[in-house]
């Protein structure tokens, strides 16, 4: 292989991580960017779409059907979440911090206790690799990228300009405002909050089609994902996507040419030198969570 | 002892006497505690107790930063690690003992303390809580990629006994003491430092920082110096847990066994010079207490933490506590109403 196509790989394999992290760091930067809640499970949500898939494919449905449950089935729990528990916590962001790490422990370990903490795969739901000049492109990875850009570009839409997207953004400006214009404040919350988890739950399901996954994914995934909300500017979607990218290119060469093991690291060093020398991000964001407070 | 229950803010010159009273629970416990080797407990009951000694040892560092300055660490076990490192580490290359190892570990965790804390305390709030999230993961990765160093994923082993005016500590019972101990020096320094006037500078920033600073208080420094002082107890707690394990790895010291830690001080309190002992003890012995396997005792603590969080946020000890007064209190009115010929209403008695 020459080096151009090892080049070229490495762009491909990196953007199909890069999707992942998106779709986490867009369901992180919409969650505590827009609505205030803090919620370090997002990961472990990201983790419970991957074992429903592996679940649903393993019961023998086809992958397009795990990825629909996948999304309905993390949606729904954000929903029971945000009404029985976070929904308590918006007066108070701290304790909701705490309370989704207590949600980390307890998710982790229902897994761990239903299906053992080995690692989980499933047979890859496109094996097709094309040849394209000597660079091999494996379908499955186009596949997530593809899925990821029309996911994403679908929420910025509903973000920026439909009516609901407007009218969350008023109560993001001004709660009190928003509320005396008529605009359901609470439910528009719970809304991001069940969008949020739904977009963790899809970004499992994918995760699982590239790798094997352990119940333990979570906290590493998280990480990146608040890394990334926090680079691109939180409550921007188009900054998640571009510090994602970003994020994810870099993964992928430095996994390619030879330093695995600090790729963990560099999610984690960029957003310690972004929230000290940019704490808005690169891209500019709400400054902050303001609806719940 | 929050502000009110001790007259502390009033009567700075007379707050000694009532604060001392605070301390005698924990005294009193810690010499029960001290005594069970008279019942010749099993070993395994003296390892547990003796880990969970360690973790309230840095659980009364967290309850300083957390429970009096309001900064919640999620690095703090990153904090245990680099003292339980630099013990093994002085140990392995300098062959420095046990008892120069405790200051060397202490001053060290406390300069990464202040390392971590002046970038990270720039950061107001929520982010703040993430940067040590961030911190305690990369300290991870750099001991897993420290080569033989840090000794990579698999971690350092510990030599050398420790020694106290010549007697083997390496006997558990012997251990165990020390280990209580050094849990009553930490209970006691920790009480020194809420009750002096430090402490309530601390507090102050906790209630108010923006009316803190403009008295003139650093607010900045302060909160450093609280990461710092945390620092110190972090550090000891990792000599001790290095001694004890005899080997120590990196994802001992990542970002969930600081989950843990905070779990434990809020689920004792941790605004009470009782709640680091109480969270540390409840979390060690519970699954021994109600049977249970690592898995379902996690489930529990989580399902535990959720629930003080969002029924008790003061924590356990002082939910219980208020609890007990209110049912007291309750019961003398309903008494002062019967002797006064009131017929007792039962809503306003619940008062």
């Amino acid at each position: 292989m020459r080096a151009v196509d090892i080049f070229i790989q490495q762009i491909l394999n990196g953007l199909s991580i890069a999707s992942v992290i998106t779709l986490i760091a867009v369901g992180v930067t919409l969650i505590f960017g827009l609505t205030g809640i803090i919620n370090f499970a997002h990961g472990e949500f990201l983790m419970i779409g991957g074992i429903v898939t592996w679940l649903a494919v393993s019961a023998g449905l086809s992958f397009p059907l795990a990825v629909v449950l996948a999304i309905l089935a993390v949606g729904l729990m954000g929903y029971v979440l945000e009404r029985g528990i976070f929904r308590f916590t918006l007066e108070r962001p701290t304790n909701g911090f705490i309370v989704s790490l207590g949600l980390i422990v307890v998710l982790q370990h229902v897994v761990v206790l239903f299906w053992n903490p080995n690692q989980k795969s499933i047979p890859r739901p496109l094996t097709t690799v094309w040849d394209v000049g000597g660079v091999r492109i494996a379908s499955v990875r186009v596949m997530v990228i593809l899925i990821t850009v029309a996911v994403v570009a679908l929420s910025f839409r509903m973000i920026t300009t439909s009516r609901y997207g407007r009218a969350l953004r008023a109560s993001v400006e001004d709660r009190d405002t928003a509320a005396l214009m008529g605009i359901p404040v609470r439910r528009y919350i719970t809304g991001v909050f069940v969008l949020g988890s739904a977009l963790a739950g899809l970004g499992g399901a994918l995760l699982i089609a590239l790798f094997p996954i352990t119940p333990f994914i979570g906290g590493t995934m998280v990480m990146k994902g608040f890394a990334v909300a926090l680079i691109g500017g939180l409550g921007n979607i188009y900054g998640a996507v571009a510090a994602g990218l970003i994020l994810g290119i870099v993964e992928g060469f430095s996994a390619g040419y030879g330093f695995s093991q600090w790729t963990d690291a560099y999610s984690f060093v960029l957003m310690i030198l972004v929230l000290l020398f940019r704490p808005h991000g690169l891209f500019g964001g709400t400054s902050g969570p303001r609806m719940a407070s | 002892m929050s502000e009110g229950s001790t007259p502390q803010g009033k009567h700075p010159t007379h707050s000694v006497a009532p604060a001392l009273r605070s301390l005698v629970p924990v005294l009193v416990v810690l010499t029960l505690i001290a005594l069970v080797p008279l019942l010749s407990p099993s070993n395994r009951f003296l390892s547990l107790a003796i880990s969970a000694g360690i973790n309230v040892i840095a659980l009364y560092g967290l309850s300083v930063l957390f429970g009096q300055t309001g900064i919640l660490s999620m690095g703090h076990a990153a904090l245990v690690g680099v003292g339980a490192y630099t013990a093994a580490i002085l140990a392995r290359d300098f062959g420095v003992g046990f008892w120069l190892a405790l200051p060397v570990a202490a001053l060290t965790s406390a300069v990464f303390a202040m390392i971590v804390g002046i970038p990270s305390l720039r950061v107001g709030g929520h982010h703040f809580v993430i940067m040590t999230f961030a911190f305690g993961q990369l300290l991870a990765i750099v001991l897993t990629n420290g080569g033989d160093y840090t000794g990579a994923a698999t971690g350092l082993d510990m030599v050398g006994p420790v020694n106290l005016f010549g007697a083997d500590m390496g006997d558990l019972t012997r251990y165990y003491l020390m280990v209580v101990a050094f849990v009553a020096v930490a209970a006691v320094a920790s009480w020194a430092i809420i009750n002096s006037s430090y402490g309530r500078t601390l507090r102050a920033i906790r209630e108010n920082e923006k009316l803190a600073a403009s008295l003139g208080i650093n607010v900045g420094r302060h909160k450093i110096g609280a990461f710092v002082v945390s620092g110190v107890f972090a550090g000891i707690s990792g000599v001790l847990l290095a001694n004890f394990l005899g080997h120590i790895s990196p994802t001992q010291f990542a970002s969930f066994p600081s989950i843990y830690l905070a779990l434990m001080v809020m689920i004792g309190g941790a605004r009470l010079i009782t709640g680091p002992l109480a969270g540390g003890i409840l979390v060690a012995f519970l699954p021994e207490v109600l049977n249970l396997d690592p898995v379902q005792s996690r489930i529990v603590y989580g399902v535990c933490l959720i629930a003080v969080i969002l029924l008790l946020p003061d924590g356990l000890i002082a939910g219980i506590a208020a609890f007990v007064r209110k049912v007291f209190t309750a019961k003398s009115k309903e008494r002062q109403r019967q002797e006064n010929g009131v017929v007792s209403n039962p809503s306003e008695a619940r008062r």
